[in-house]
C-alpha cells in the first residue's frame, strides 16, 4: 500500500510538473518573435548608452527643457524591468506609466505603441523578460528643472494626446497596406522624429489622416526628412523599391542615410523582412504630399553650378566645394549613387531647414552597417577643418546649386548647431 | 569581374562593385606608386587621372569608372604635360619625403590638361585638396609655373 502510495505521489508530482511545464514552457520560437518585434521597434538605439550594454539605458535625449536618459529595459530585477508583469509592461508601452505608477516623458513613443496589439506585446515581452541578459544599471535622474520636472501634469497631456485604439485594419485596404500602416504608425514609430510637434511636444498627427503626419520635424539639431509624397522635399520620386532599398541598405539612387537615421537602419530596418519593408512603402506611398512648401516641382539642371567651377575666385561656395567635396559628391551633384550620396534633387539637401545639411558637414555621419557590413565610404566631419562662415556658403551652394534655387543659409544658422553636442545617437 | 583601362593596358579584375579604385591599383594590379594617405578624399595621395581629371581612387567605386581610361603615375610621364611636370619637378627638387608626390604631380598634370598657363588662382584651387606634411607647397607652385612656361 505504502509504496502504491509513494509511487501514486510521485506520479502525481510528475504530472503537475510537466503539466507547469507545459504552461509556462516558453518556446524559443515566441522569443526569437519579439526579438524580431524589438528590432523593428529599434528598442537597442534609445535604450542603449554610447559604448553601453545592451538595452541598459543612458542615453541622453535631448528634450526642449532639458535631457532626460533612457532607462534600463533589461530584466534585471532592481534597476531594470525584472518584476514587471506582462500587463506591466504593456502599460509602459502603450500608456507611458511605468510599475511604480509615475508617468514616462513622451519621448518615449508610446502614442504610436498605442497601435500595438495585444500578441505583439506579448512576444515582446516573452523576449525582455527571457531573451535579454539582465544588467545591473541604475537608471540616471532627468535634468528637467523644477517646476517642469514634476510629472502629474502627464496625466493631462495623456487625457489629450494618446490614442488608446490599438491599430484597426482599413477593410479598403490590401494587407500588405496594412500590415505597413501598422508598422510605420506603431512599432516602427516614424512619426516619433518625422512629425512635427506642437508646443506641448505631442505630435500633430499619428495617422495619415492628419496633414501634418510624417511632413517632416527638426530634433537634436537633425531635420527629419518629409516621407509625405512631395515632389522635391518628401518620397514623390522615390519608387516604393528605392524606400525598400533605402530601409535595407542604407541608401539608394537619390539619397544615403546620415546623422540619426543611421542607427535607424543598423539597428532596425536592415534587419527587417522584405514583406515588412515592402508593406511600410506600399503604406508611405499612399500619403498625400502638402504642396512642397510652395516649391516649383524640381528638374535636374547642373549647368549654371558648373559654370562657377570655372570662376572659383567670384564663387567662394563652388571653391569650398570643389576643394572638400567635389572628390565624392562630383561637381555635377550626383556623386556615386548608392555608395557616394547624390546631392542634386536630394530631399534631404531640398528640405527648407538646412539644420541637418549644416549638422553632417560639421559632425560628419556614423558608419552605415547594413548587415553588419560596413559601408565603404563614410562622411567625415569638418568642423574642425571649416569656420561657420565656409560652412554656409557651402550649404547656400548646395541650396541653389543643380537647380534647386533654394534660400541661402547664414553663419548664425551653423553657429547654433556647432554649439549643439553631435547625436549621442 | 570588373574590366579596366589603366594605363592603356586591359584588366580582367575579381572585386566587389563597391571597391575603391585605389585598392585594386595598389593590391590587385600592383601599382604601388599611388599612396594611401587619409582614405576619405582629404589628402589628396591617391590622386589619379580618369580620362585625364584628377580624381581621388580612395573614394571612387570601380563599378563608376565603365570603360574610361585609368592613368597612374607610373605611366603619367608618357603625356606632354606629365613629362614637362615631372622634369620642372627634378629641376626644382621638389621632393622632400615625397609621400604626397605622385597625388601632387597626377593633380599638376590634370590642371596643366585644362589651363596650360594657369595663375596662381587657378593653381591654388586645382592643388588645394593635395597636403604635403612636409610643406613644399612654395616649390610645388613654382615647378607648376616652370612646367607651363616649358611645355607652351
Ligand atoms: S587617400 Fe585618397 S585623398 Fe587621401
Ligand atoms: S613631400 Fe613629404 S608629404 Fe609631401
Amino acid at each position: 500500500m505504502k509504496i502504491t502510495s509513494g509511487l501514486m505521489n510521485i506520479c502525481a508530482t510528475i504530472i503537475a510538473f510537466s503539466f507547469s511545464l507545459n504552461v509556462f514552457a516558453i518556446s524559443p520560437a515566441d522569443i526569437k518573435k519579439g526579438e524580431y518585434l524589438a528590432r523593428v521597434g529599434d528598442c537597442v538605439s534609445c535604450h542603449t548608452a554610447p559604448h553601453g550594454k545592451d538595452f541598459a539605458g543612458g542615453l541622453p535625449m535631448l528634450t526642449p527643457v532639458g535631457a532626460i536618459y533612457t532607462t534600463n529595459i533589461t530584466p534585471d530585477p532592481e534597476t531594470g524591468i525584472g518584476k514587471y508583469t506582462e500587463s506591466d509592461f504593456a502599460k509602459a508601452l502603450r500608456r507611458g506609466v511605468a510599475k511604480d505608477g509615475h508617468h514616462l516623458y513622451p519621448a518615449m513613443p508610446y502614442p504610436s505603441y498605442a497601435k500595438v496589439s495585444d500578441t505583439d506585446i506579448h512576444y515582446l515581452y516573452l523576449y525582455f523578460k527571457h531573451g535579454v541578459k539582465p544588467v545591473r544599471q541604475a537608471n540616471k535622474a532627468s535634468e528637467i528643472p523644477w517646476p517642469l520636472n514634476y510629472r502629474f501634469p502627464l496625466a493631462i497631456w495623456n487625457a489629450f494626446f494618446l490614442d488608446k485604439e490599438t491599430y484597426k485594419p482599413d477593410p479598403d485596404k490590401d494587407a500588405n497596406w496594412n500590415r505597413g500602416a501598422y508598422l510605420v504608425q506603431g512599432l516602427g514609430h516614424c512619426g516619433a522624429c518625422h512629425t512635427p510637434r506642437g508646443l506641448a511636444f505631442q505630435e500633430k498627427g499619428l495617422t495619415h489622416e492628419s496633414g501634418k503626419f510624417l511632413s517632416g520635424e527638426t530634433l537634436e539639431g537633425w531635420s527629419a526628412t518629409n516621407l509625405r509624397d512631395d515632389h522635391n522635399t518628401g518620397l514623390g520620386r522615390w519608387s516604393e523599391s528605392d524606400i525598400v532599398v533605402y530601409l535595407k541598405s542604407g541608401a539608394n539612387q537619390h539619397s544615403s542615410a546620415f546623422g540619426t537615421m543611421t542607427p535607424v537602419i543598423n539597428n532596425s530596418t536592415e534587419g527587417m523582412t522584405l514583406e515588412d519593408l515592402t508593406g511600410m512603402s506600399s503604406y508611405l506611398k499612399t500619403i498625400k504630399g502638402s504642396d512642397d512648401k510652395g516649391q516649383k516641382p524640381y528638374k535636374y539642371d547642373p549647368s549654371a553650378t558648373l559654370a562657377q567651377f570655372k570662376e572659383p575666385a567670384k564663387h567662394p561656395g563652388a571653391k569650398l566645394y570643389q576643394q572638400y567635396c567635389a572628390a565624392c559628391h562630383s561637381q555635377n551633384g550626383q556623386g556615386v549613387a548608392p555608395y557616394l550620396s547624390p546631392l542634386a534633387g536630394n530631399p534631404a539637401v531640398m528640405d527648407p531647414d538646412p539644420s541637418s545639411l549644416i549638422n553632417v558637414i560639421l559632425n560628419g555621419s556614423p558608419q552605415l552597417k547594413p548587415q553588419g557590413v560596413a559601408a565603404p565610404y563614410n562622411m567625415p566631419k569638418f568642423r574642425h577643418i571649416l569656420n561657420d562662415t565656409e560652412v554656409a556658403q557651402l550649404v547656400t551652394f548646395m541650396q541653389k546649386g543643380w537647380n534647386h534655387n533654394l534660400d541661402a543659409t547664414d553663419a548664425k544658422q551653423v553657429a547654433k548647431i556647432r554649439k549643439m553636442p553631435p547625436s549621442a545617437h | 569581374m570588373a574590366t579596366l583601362n589603366i594605363n592603356g593596358t586591359t584588366h580582367q579584375v575579381d572585386a566587389p562593385d563597391d571597391m575603391p579604385l585605389l585598392w585594386v591599383i595598389r593590391d590587385i594590379i600592383g601599382l604601388t606608386g599611388t599612396k594611401f594617405g587619409c582614405g576619405i578624399a582629404q589628402c589628396g595621395a591617391c590622386t589619379v587621372h580618369i580620362d585625364g581629371q584628377a580624381a581621388r581612387s580612395c573614394v571612387l567605386p570601380i563599378s563608376a569608372i565603365g570603360d574610361k581610361k585609368i592613368t597612374t603615375i607610373e605611366a603619367v610621364g608618357e603625356t606632354s604635360a606629365g613629362k614637362s611636370i615631372q622634369k620642372a619637378w627634378l629641376d626644382l627638387e621638389v621632393m622632400q619625403c615625397g609621400y604626397c608626390q605622385s597625388g601632387q604631380i597626377m593633380s599638376a598634370c590634370s590642371l596643366l590638361g585644362q589651363h596650360p598657363h594657369p595663375n596662381d588662382e587657378q593653381i591654388d584651387t586645382a592643388m588645394a585638396g593635395n597636403i604635403c606634411r612636409c610643406g613644399t607647397y612654395p616649390r610645388i607652385r613654382a615647378a607648376i609655373k616652370v612646367a607651363a612656361k616649358e611645355g607652351a
